[in-house]
């Protein structure tokens, strides 16, 4: 993860890391990079923004490592240093919704929702995706890469730069308020919840 | 795992360190390695009606998000035009 340089690969060696290990993450980067814009063609230029970066410094990639991990965390600051504050769409936070769940570093693990699992198992593609959009930047990235990614504790704190401790309790924080979304689409859409019984 | 069926009757019906359990349940669910945490979590499970809601909900939540949620296509032209243009800077 590290951007030193360990070693200098020759040309031939860059191009088999490049295809054998970069090149087969092009589904998983496009995925991550549409749900951060919501936007082919912003998806589009974060990907090859991503590999062309990724290409430049191949020499920091250490053979053997997660090249996954690392791709992502590149796209991720991309994200973050590049688009962000180019792009004319200011990022859709809710501050309010980031900050009461922030100020404090402390999780409250209390059960927060009547939510029944019957309603989750019965939602639908589009339900599931819509809760996952509308959450808040950071809360929506732990999600895709915790479940949609498959990433552990450990590459997300890579990844995202924060200590794994933060990961657990964001990841718990953004589950809840998917919770929240879940049980509104669960309570307009007439599945029962326990408040209704 | 999948015991949904179980009947609750054996189970109390307050846990008394949520937090702590909640947060091992979650971890378990996320694929972290814990010592006996396969021996903890039945116990949990078989012993406390909050852990055992708790623990199928998350599961669910999980497991809707990995297999409903809709994925986008790759534009077929994005690779071809990525290796274009490292082929260009070399």
């Amino acid at each position: 993860m590290s951007e030193v340089q360990r070693k200098k690969y020759s040309e031939q060696e860059k191009s088999k890391i490049f295809d054998q290990e970069f090149m087969p993450n092009i589904d998983s980067m496009y995925n991550f990079a549409y749900r951060l814009t919501f936007d082919e063609d912003d998806a589009k230029d974060l990907v090859q923004d991503t590999y062309l970066k990724a290409f430049r410094f191949i020499n920091s990639f250490e053979q053997g490592t997660n090249a996954k991990a690392w791709l992502f965390r590149i796209l991720k600051n991309s994200f973050i240093n590049d688009y962000r504050k180019k792009s004319k769409q200011p990022a859709k936070i809710d501050y309010q919704e980031v900050e009461t769940y922030y100020n404090s570093d402390d999780v409250d693990y209390t059960s927060t929702t009547d939510l029944r699992v019957d309603a989750v198992k019965d939602m639908l593609g589009d339900e599931i995706s819509n809760a996952l959009n509308s959450l808040a930047v950071d809360f929506r990235t732990v999600i895709i890469l915790c479940d949609l990614e498959g990433f552990t504790y450990e590459e997300m704190a890579k990844i995202l730069d924060i200590p794994i401790g933060t990961v657990r309790s964001r990841l718990h924080r953004a589950r809840n308020l998917l919770k929240d979304k879940l049980r509104s689409y669960a309570s307009t859409m007439g599945y029962s919840t326990d408040e209704e019984e | 795992m999948d015991d949904n069926s179980t009947p609750s009757g054996d189970r109390k019906l307050s846990c008394s360190d949520v937090s702590k359990c909640f947060q091992l349940l979650e971890s378990i669910l996320d694929g972290e390695n814990m010592p006996n945490s396969k021996e903890m979590l039945n116990e949990k499970l078989a012993k406390c009606e909050p852990c055992f809601k708790h623990f199928h909900l998350e599961q669910a939540i999980r497991d809707v998000l990995k297999t409903k949620c809709t994925k986008q296509a790759v534009p077929s032209e994005l690779e071809a035009s990525i290796r274009e243009i490292i082929q260009d800077k070399k």
